[in-house]
Parts: C-alpha cells; structure tokens; sequence
C-alpha cells in the first residue's frame, strides 16, 4: 500500500516539476504542427508523425527537404544526424534504468525529450538507490508527451485559420534557431556551426540536397580540429 | 498514391531512427561511457546540421545569397539568435523574430 503510494507521488512529483518546461515545448509543438501540413502531409498523416516520430527538431529538419523532394535516403540521414544528441541521452541514462524489465526500458526511451532529460540528469546520480526516480521520469516525461501532443494538434488542425500573408512558415526556422543556440555551447561547437551554415550555402544547389550532408560533415571536421587544437594547446600551457 | 505511399515511408523510418537513437544503451541496459572524441561528434553533428537548415533559409532568395540589411529574414533570423541566446526561451525566440520579418514586410 505504502509502496503504491510512493510510486504515485514520484509520478506527480515528475510531472510538476516539468511544468515550466512546458512553456518551451507548447509553442514549438504548434508551429510544428502548422509546419508538417504546410509541408504537404495531410493531418493524418502530420497526427502519425509526431505521435510516432516524438522528436520536433528532427521533424522541423525533415520538412524543407520534404518540400524540396528530396530522396528518402538524405532525409532519414537528417533525421539521424539531429537526433545523434540522443544517444549521449540514452548512454547517461541507461543505467539508472536496466533493473527495469524491458518494456519499462522501451517505454522510457521512446519518451525521452531533451528538457526532462536536462532535469533528470540533474537530480539524480546512477549510483543512487532511489528505487521510483523511473515514476519520477514518467511523470516529467508524460506531461512533456502530453502538451506536444496537444499543441502538434492544434497547429494541425487551426494552422489553416492563420493567414498566409503572416509567413507562419518562418516561424519553423526560428523554433530551429531557438534549439540550436544551446547546443552552442563551446568555441569548438560555434565553429562546428559556422563551417557547416558556410558549406550549406556554398552547396546549396547540389543534386539530391547531398550539399546539407557534406555542410554536416564539414562542420563535424572543424569542431573536432579546433577541440583538438585546444587540448594540445593547454596540454603545452 | 505514390505520394501517400512516400509519406507513410518516410513516417515509420523516422519513427525507428527518433526509437534507436534514444534506445541503442536504455534497452540493452548498457554501463558503456562514451569516449570523449565520440561525444564530441554527437555533439556538433546536430548543431552543424540544425545551421545547415537554418542559414540557407535566412541567406538565400529564390537560390541567390542575399547578404543584406534589407533582406527581412536575415535581419529577423540574426535578431532570433540574440533572442535565443539572451532568454534561452523558444517562445520569445519566435515572437522576436516573427516581429521583425512582419515589421520589415
């Protein structure tokens, strides 16, 4: 009885805790929705993406080249890329979770987001016996599940109420902006960035959209030389 | 049709690659820490390919670079970095630059 209890107040004690998160996620989830029918998805099609993908800037990322029709190939590439920060997730969090029986652990990766992963990495150490921090993700998790769900549905289905002369489009690109500056988060990142938005526009007019891989893998090389530069650099110093 | 059919594939792809990445070290219980180097790229490769998507939809018109201050989506995705950067929040991120574009129009 008592343990039932202790699981319920970890889950609400999650869920309150990702309240304030919700302030970032509730405008982002309904320009994603205007954007993925904008895009040409119909609304079922734009309700399976983002109940089944989950992942905003990778679904933002895909739709331009969407537009552009490029080849399925480069698009799921893109999707790839932008999610690889999800595997740091994943690593951090695996081993808080694998006494969880698998569908547990199946579960709590498909909820993963980048806020509650943020709150939760910050709370909790791997080694600590604290057996219902898992309710406690659940509960952070499924209000973050739950307000993109329902802010994705009504950019679905109210985008078209919104006049086109307001340009709704753009407002895609800046909630990309808005997830990108974060990740700016050392020289080595900020250079990373610089090369690859200088390569894209270079390759702009490349076949098959192959120039938005090539400006990735150029900005890769980049971060990487001057995070290395830097290590040798203190190294000597 | 063949449209639809498209759709519905690039839709379950994308699903299995947002379940993988998330999934590669929570579903085999994994106790691997990450070298630093692999971190490093699966740090950069996101914020390389989030700028490789937003500078040419801030630079170029119609495919030809437009390096100008009177050029509305360049000034207001410049403004939306500074927004991003000072208040770390999406919403005024948004609001700033939706702003300037429509003032600039």
């Amino acid at each position: 009885m008592t343990a039932r209890r202790d699981h319920v107040s970890a889950l609400r004690e999650g869920a309150l805790a990702s309240v304030p998160l919700m302030i970032g996620i509730v405008p982002w989830g309904v320009v994603a929705g205007v954007a993925m029918v904008s895009a040409g998805l119909t609304q079922a099609q734009a309700v399976a993406m983002s109940v089944l993908v989950f992942a905003g800037s990778a679904q933002l990322a895909v739709l331009p080249l969407l537009i552009a029709k490029a080849p399925l190939w480069v698009m799921y590439a893109t999707a790839l890329v932008v999610n690889l920060r999800y595997v740091i997730y994943s690593a951090v969090l695996a081993p808080h979770f694998e006494h969880l029986s698998r569908a547990w652990r199946a579960l709590l990766s498909y909820i993963t987001v980048d806020g509650m992963f943020a709150l939760f990495a910050g709370k909790f150490q791997p080694e600590e016996a604290k057996p219902h921090k898992h309710w406690f993700y659940l509960g952070g998790s499924l209000v973050m599940w739950t307000g993109w769900q329902v802010s994705s549905w009504v950019g679905i289905f109210a985008g078209e109420l919104i006049p086109r002369a307001w340009s709704l489009e753009f407002s895609a690109t800046l909630a990309l902006i808005a997830v990108l500056v974060p990740l700016l988060f050392d020289r080595a990142a900020v250079c990373a960035a610089l090369a690859a938005g200088g390569v894209a526009l270079v390759a702009a007019r490349w076949p098959l959209n192959t120039g938005l891989l090539a400006a990735i893998a150029a900005g890769v090389v980049v971060g990487l030389a001057v995070a290395r530069l830097r290590t040798a650099r203190e190294g000597r110093g | 049709m063949g449209e639809a059919w498209f759709a519905w594939t690039l839709i379950v792809g994308m699903a299995l690659v947002a379940f993988l990445t998330r999934a590669i070290f929570i579903l085999p219980g994994s106790h691997l820490r990450l070298p630093a180097t692999a971190e490093r790229v699966l740090r950069y490769a996101p914020a390389a390919a989030l700028m490789a998507i937003v500078i040419p939809d801030l630079a170029l018109t119609q495919g030809a670079l437009t390096i100008s201050i009177e050029n509305p989506k360049l000034v207001a995705g410049l403004v939306a970095f500074g927004l991003a950067a000072a208040t770390r929040s999406i919403l005024a991120t948004i609001i700033g630059g939706m702003t300037v574009l429509l003032l600039m129009r």
